[in-house]
């Protein structure tokens, strides 16, 4: 479950973020849909924890991680909530099953015993079974796009955010990392939220959570 | 996927810059790894072969010029003493176990002709270093000297003259060779005849000819009869023994062995109270010389090297923080995965230790191979051989500042990175 309550957040001189309610139920799927600029990402920032909000509460799996120093946020982050990034973001020396792994070893939720063979059954799960030692330069945006998606659900955390996942991808290759998302949110059973600006891509959420009003600028 | 796993795939990431960085921190320890190595092997090796005899009698004037040239042949001799200080030590039982006269005057290629007594030969003693017994003068072919102008070789001067047994030399005044338009001569009349070749002893007598205390007496005295002008141009030339009118009764230096080592200083005093020759213990005046002259060129060098260290160390810093730079991305990812603030500046600072590590690595390595090809310089040039690759606890202190300075190098750029704003990165890049 996660609950934003009376959330504000200083941006600049004289824009700052609001958010009055966001909830979402566990295992539930919700799209964070406005146009850019409307402060979506920075609603998926606070919920993950990479932005503390200046007052309000944010409660995410029964934790209010507004009230966690900043070494129990990381330790929090690693275990709870996976990431999936519209640059892939993955780290460009490691191997794709590297990066899956490395994943893993930043959260203690997997034993160290059975990293490799969870890498590598996730790979072979989004289809890239046979491309576990190459490097990120190596892969297509497609395909890099899915070893995040691999390496987001690897630490079995209960919440994905993904932001633009589908962002820098072709019409087609967007399609199907998309459905792979959904598939492996519903087979993991996580919690997904997805900011996209992308109207088609947020209807064919169940829940669409509108951003449009959540930055503002002061006058 | 360790952190050490981690901070070494983002080295190898950028190979380039990593090894001018790891070569910058090698060259620095091989400077310091070659000197301490060079200096301590040195130092072992010439006090090892000054423990061959525990004092040096010869003409009075530096102790150190007299054990120089008469126990390793490197120095021109202070003068020449009487035969009677000889035979006055060699019959002096109650301190003297064994004197041995050396008469110097000539060369052969610039390799010294010390005519001697044969129960040089049988001398032997103790290695302080390896506690095994010394005995440098093994004939390997041929025989010893048994008359006048007959020679033996040393092992080097067999090697870089191509003599053999049978072949004949002739000796040229001096203890350098020099050509005639500086006052170099032969002497032709008197060839050596080669009689016998030494073993290798790995010590300054490798690089020595043997022959009769007779033969260097019988040429000077020729000397001194035949050719005023030879001694006209010799007078007051360091590069000549003088010999005198009466050379049958004089002798260069008197290597001693005493019953005890204990004695060494009792018998110096008395040497110096009785005769009119001075005395000299080998390993003493080769301490002050390593701790005096060379000590400070240690320093110096040593100073150097830490010099190149801190360069390194700033190299390892610039180096880290353009990568902390070019990979905040990265390092927000981490964060953003799970790793903490602590990790982050762990894996930085794991890099520099990598860098440092294989730095010293390679160093040591290269400081060996310098060592090697400069104690091959020191066989040919004196006999000595040093061992290249040596670990001693200074080099163990050198190489664990040389870390610390590496890994300290690496703080201000982990500091970089562990207090980065991970959402900021994530946003701009």
């Amino acid at each position: 479950m996660i609950k934003v309550e009376d959330c504000f957040l200083k941006l600049g001189p004289k824009t700052s973020f609001y958010c009055e309610k966001f909830y979402a139920e566990p295992k539930s799927k919700v799209a964070l849909w406005g146009p850019s600029g409307c402060g979506k990402s920075t609603l998926l920032n606070i919920i993950s924890g990479l932005l503390r909000p200046d007052r309000g509460t944010v409660i995410v799996n029964g934790v209010d991680i507004t009230k966690l120093s900043e070494s129990q946020l990381d330790h929090f982050r690693g275990e709870n909530i996976g990431f999936i990034f519209q640059t892939f973001n993955l780290l460009p020396p490691f191997s794709a099953l590297q990066n899956v792994v490395i994943g893993m070893r930043f959260s203690s939720t997997v034993p160290s015993s059975i990293w490799n063979k969870t890498a590598k059954s996730l790979l072979e799960r989004v289809g890239l079974g046979n491309k576990l030692s190459n490097k990120p330069s190596q892969l297509s945006v497609g395909e890099q796009q899915r070893v995040a998606i691999a390496r987001a659900v690897a630490n079995k955390q209960k919440i994905i955010v993904a932001d633009e996942p589908t962002g820098s991808l072709d019409p087609k290759t967007a399609n199907k990392v998309l459905e792979l998302l959904l598939e492996l949110s519903d087979e993991h059973g996580v919690t997904l939220l997805l900011v996209t600006h992308d109207k088609s891509i947020a209807d064919r959420f169940p829940i669409i959570y509108n951003c449009s009003n959540l930055v503002k600028e002061e006058e | 996927m360790t952190l050490w796993g981690i901070a070494w795939g983002y080295l190898w990431n950028r190979k380039f810059t990593t090894v001018l960085t790891i070569l910058s921190v090698a060259l620095a320890v091989a400077l310091i790894s070659s000197v301490l190595t060079l200096r301590e092997e040195t130092r072992k090796r010439f006090e090892e072969e000054g423990q061959a005899f525990d004092l040096v009698v010869g003409a009075k004037g530096s102790p150190l010029q007299l054990v120089l040239s008469s126990v390793y042949f490197m120095d021109n001799p202070t003068g020449n003493i009487p035969w009677e200080v000889y035979e006055q030590i060699k019959n002096d039982k109650e301190y003297v176990q064994s004197a041995y006269p050396i008469a110097l005057g000539d060369n052969y290629q610039g390799f010294r002709i010390v005519g001697t007594d044969p129960a040089l030969f049988e001398h032997k003693w103790i290695s302080p270093i390896t506690g095994e017994e010394r005995h440098p003068f093994q004939i390997e072919k041929g025989r010893i000297f048994e008359k006048p102008f007959e020679a033996v070789l040393g092992s080097l001067v067999a090697g870089e003259t191509g003599l053999k047994i049978g072949d004949t030399f002739i000796s040229s005044h001096g203890f350098v060779r020099l050509p005639e338009v500086l006052g170099g001569h032969d002497h032709e009349q008197h060839p050596y005849v080669v009689v016998g070749i030494f073993k290798p002893s790995d010590s300054p007598f490798d690089r020595a000819i043997f022959t009769s205390i007779e033969s260097v007496w019988d040429i000077h005295a020729h000397h001194e009869e035949e050719s005023e002008k030879h001694s006209e141009e010799d007078e007051g030339d360091i590069r000549y023994q003088e010999w005198g009118k009466n050379p049958r009764s004089m002798v260069t230096a008197v290597l001693v062995q005493l019953q005890s080592p204990a004695l060494r200083f009792q018998y110096r005093e008395m040497i110096r109270e009785s005769t009119v020759a001075m005395a000299a213990t080998p390993v003493e005046e080769i301490s002050k010389l390593f701790e005096q002259f060379l000590g400070t060129a240690k320093t110096v060098l040593l100073s150097i090297g830490y010099l190149v260290v801190v360069v390194s160390a700033l190299s390892i810093m610039i180096g880290l923080y353009l990568a902390i730079l070019q990979r905040r991305r990265d390092l927000a990812i981490m964060r953003a995965l799970g790793a903490s603030r602590v990790e982050i500046f762990g894996s930085v600072l794991i890099e520099a230790f990598w860098v440092t590590t294989l730095g010293i690595v390679v160093g040591y390595l290269i400081g060996g191979l310098v060592s090697k090809l400069i104690g091959m310089y020191l066989v040919q040039k004196y006999g000595l051989s040093v061992t290249a690759f040596t670990l001693t606890p200074e080099h163990i202190t050198s190489f664990a500042t040389v870390a610390v300075v590496g890994v300290l190098a690496g703080i201000i750029p982990a500091w970089q990175a562990y207090k980065r704003n991970i959402a900021r990165d994530l946003a701009e890049l």
